[in-house]
């Protein structure tokens, strides 16, 4: 067990230092100056050379990848080129739309998909299950950046239930804050909830087969409770696991619907960075959002390791 | 009698009526919420010259001139216009009495002094007029005196500017590089700013404006609202949507095809007519633009006519129009415009090619799709620059790596940009040597030293006519026309003006 751990976490390591070496490394050959983009478009080429020798672009790519890494061993992600404020820093501001985001899509997708797939896979080939089937394809294949937009202009623009977009004002209160996540959850919620819908029901399938569920009939349980208690109980491990995988995915996923909504997110800050070409920025954003899915493979894989011992890597 | 009691009742109904409708008197009090395209990349008026930074910026700081409503430069800061003397190489400001910074601190002669050293040394405009400027001193409490190495009369111009601005700050800040406090004299002061959220502007009490009434950025500037917050939306279909549902006070920069759509929604449409002009800069510096004969190919080729209409769509948004500047701006002049052929010229841009002998290389144009009005510019001169015999290649490009790029004269012939009409045509790109396109010649030196060095005004205008003519002739640039900006405004927001800036002192909440 703790030889399979070390593994995996060696593994984790590797994988967050080649995640670190490509995103420096694709940063730096994109074309784009951060410089010229800070000083606007007649800015005099003289300036933005000093603002380049100032910002120490104009080091070596070696050199700034030691400096990068020096920075990271002490636990300093570099500082932001246009907000004058530490990644670190310019990431907590940004965590809270973000963490409530995938909360509450995870969780839209979740009741969305859940009782959807269960029933699916119980009248398993009827017109319930092939209308699902198709609305499920259908939702996957739908980005949510459009479902955004049509959200909003049903919901905030015809019926002024919501704001359009943004994260509240300086008075807003937490509800209020929570409030402006409803719809851009809704929007993402609905495209993830597919995922989740289609590993109930091949779960449920597979367990309403098995002879413990045709014993508790035979001892004459109700339907519910053979499906409710018995076969969703055992069905529940794979679809844990992709929902664990989901919210990893929603992190990065919520980057369009941010900016769409214009949340103030860890996503919106990236693309926005992006644009900007805040090489620090870019990279901290990256490294976080790349390190939480890793972290939560390697939980999911602990995780096999506790549920199943014979399992080992 | 009856007559007598007709007449009562008509007078009597007329007055009512009047009484009925009257015009409504300035509120105080209120927030706004201005949508705006995105995150300015600082708040330092003279770090940046993006439009976004002096559109919010000019809330908090102030320069010692401004621009009225007929860009005249009328004094801001200042007390009155500089008196000029030695044969305009000397400007002597006289600075108010009584302004005081957001700090609570007066406005001493010192912190101008300082300021300014501080323009010459960070903004771009301000280090190329550093090399032009021999000293600035203080001669008393009251005044501040500039003396320039030659004359050079956009000097005022450049001083009123909002973007990479001569904005006057405390004497120790102004030693901050880059800018970590904003403490500046205007109407509103910065109280928060959360990146991506909201810049939270608020009404400053100690606020000591000028005198009599608003005129264009100059004149009073009056602060009926509480609180102006600037909220970045970048999606420009999600702004859209934020002014169909009233959820705006003011709505910036709005794709003008969303007209009809705005008009139906709860802010009304404010077209801003006409708000700038689309540009195709050229590399006279290296390849195959630099040879004069082929830029007046293009020049003759081009059909901003069908250009314009692909771009903006209805002849409502644009203007075919060879002229620098607008009808109706001091600036305006026909001169050199007739090689400016709304049609084009298909025959002449031909004969022209053969005369260059031009050997079929590849006019490489830089665009974007960041302004979509840009690329579908460079959609349309393609095609028409194919048809005279030009072999073209479309460099589509991210606007940062457009704007890193047009900095390398082997990249590019042709880049596509556009500009809003500025005060003074010698604050425009193509007028530096060193700007990208790097236009020097004999004619324009002549041309523009002569402009540069008149200081009377009406001198200057006819002066002017001179370097437009040499823009034709030598085509560094191709102005493809005049193009207008759609916003939105929620119809309580009252005494807002559109501008290409748009300011917010002297707007109000109606009831």
């Amino acid at each position: 067990m703790l030889r399979s751990t070390l593994n995996r976490f060696f593994g984790m390591a590797v994988v967050m230092l080649l995640v670190m070496t490509i995103v420096f490394i694709i940063v730096r050959v994109t074309p784009g100056d951060p410089a010229a983009v800070m000083l606007g478009p007649d800015a005099l080429p003289a300036d933005i050379a000093a603002l380049r020798e100032r910002l120490g672009l104009n080091l070596p790519l070696f050199s700034q990848f030691i400096q990068y890494l020096t920075g990271l061993a002490h636990g300093d992600l570099g500082e932001s080129i246009f907000l004058n404020i530490p990644v670190g820093e310019a990431l907590l501001q940004r965590a809270e739309p973000t963490f409530f985001l995938t909360l509450m899509a995870l969780t839209v997708a979740t009741l969305l998909a859940i009782p959807v797939g269960i029933l699916s896979a119980y009248y398993r080939n009827s017109w319930f299950d092939q209308l699902a089937t198709a609305v499920s394809m259908f939702s996957a294949s739908i980005p949510s950046f459009w479902l955004g937009l049509i959200f909003i202009q049903y919901f905030a623009v015809r019926l002024g239930w919501f704001d359009t977009s943004g994260y509240g004002g300086p008075d807003a209160s937490f509800q209020e804050r929570i409030a402006h996540l409803i719809l851009p959850a809704a929007s993402l919620g609905a495209v993830c909830s597919s995922l989740i819908m289609r590993f109930t029901r091949a779960s449920m399938l597979d367990v309403l087969n098995d002879d413990y569920v045709r014993t508790a009939r035979a001892k004459g349980m109700s339907e519910c409770r053979v499906v409710v208690h018995h076969a969703f109980k055992n069905a529940l491990i794979p679809v844990l696991t992709v929902i664990g995988l989901t919210a990893a995915l929603l992190i990065s996923g919520a980057i369009v619907t941010e900016t769409v909504f214009g949340l103030p997110g860890v996503g919106s800050l990236t693309v926005s960075a992006v644009l900007r070409r805040d090489y620090p920025v870019i990279q901290g954003t990256l490294l976080v959002v790349s390190g939480l899915y890793v972290l939560m493979n390697f939980l999911i894989d602990m995780l096999y390791l506790v549920v199943d011992p014979r399992v080992r890597y | 009698m009856l007559a007598k009691l007709a007449l009562l009742s008509l007078f009597i109904t007329t007055s009512m009526s009047a009484v009925a409708a009257p015009t409504p008197m300035p509120e105080k009090g209120g927030v706004i919420n201005v949508a705006i395209i995105g995150e300015p990349p600082t708040l330092d008026p003279m770090a940046s010259t993006t439009d976004l930074v002096g559109t919010i910026s000019q809330h908090i700081f102030e320069t010692l001139y401004t621009f009225d409503a007929r860009w005249q430069i009328v004094p801001l800061l200042a007390d009155a216009l500089p008196t000029i003397s030695d044969e305009g190489k000397t400007y002597l400001i006289p600075l108010r009495k009584g302004v005081t910074f957001h700090d609570g601190s007066p406005m001493t002669a010192q912190d101008v002094v300082a300021s300014l050293q501080r323009w010459e040394s960070i903004a771009s405009r301000g280090r190329q007029t550093a090399t032009l400027i021999t000293d600035i001193s203080a001669p008393d409490e009251n005044s501040v005196k500039i003396t320039l190495k030659t004359p050079y009369a956009p000097l005022l111009a450049l001083l009123s500017l909002n973007n990479s601005a001569a904005v006057i700050l405390p004497q120790a800040e102004a030693k901050q590089n880059p800018l970590t406090t904003f403490t500046g004299t205007g109407p509103y002061q910065l109280k928060a700013h959360k990146p991506d959220q909201y810049i939270q502007l608020v009404r400053y009490d100690g606020y000591h404006g000028r005198e009599g009434e608003p005129q264009g950025y100059g004149g009073a500037r009056k602060q009926y609202l509480d609180e102006i917050r600037f909220v970045p939306v970048p999606d420009p279909n999600t702004r859209i949507e934020g002014a169909v549902s009233g959820q705006f006070s003011y709505v910036d920069s709005l794709p003008v095809e969303s007209f009809n759509r705005i008009k139906s929604g709860k802010d009304r449409p404010v077209v801003l007519k006409p708000m700038g002009w689309p540009v195709f800069v050229m590399n006279t510096k290296q390849g195959v633009t630099a040879n004069l004969k082929i830029r007046q190919a293009i020049q003759a080729a081009l059909v901003p006519q069908d250009m314009l209409a692909a771009a903006f769509g209805s002849p409502e948004f644009f203007e075919v129009d060879g002229a620098m500047y607008p009808k109706g701006n001091i600036w305006h002049t026909e001169a050199g415009t007739e090689a400016y052929k709304p049609a084009g010229d298909m025959a002449k841009a031909q004969s022209l090619l053969r005369e260059a002998n031009y050997q079929g290389q590849t006019l490489r144009i830089l665009t974007s799709r960041q302004y979509e009005f840009h690329y579908k510019m460079a959609q349309v001169a393609q095609a028409y620059l194919e048809a005279a015999g030009f072999k073209v290649k479309l460099d589509v490009q991210e606007w940062a790596s457009l704007t890193q790029n047009r900095a390398n004269p082997e990249k590019w012939d042709i880049y596509i940009s556009h500009s809003p009409f500025l005060p003074d045509p010698s604050l425009s790109g193509v007028m530096s040597d060193t700007s990208p396109g790097w236009w020097t010649s004999d004619k324009k030196h002549a041309a523009l030293t002569a402009f540069n060095s008149e200081t009377d005004a009406t001198k200057r205008v006819a002066l002017w006519a001179n370097v437009q003519t040499v823009i034709n002739e030598e085509v560094p640039i191709y102005k493809v026309g005049n193009f207008n900006s759609l916003s939105a405004q929620a119809p309580v927001l009252q005494g807002v003006t559109p501008a290409p800036w748009p300011y917010f002192w002297n707007a109000w909440l109606a009831k």
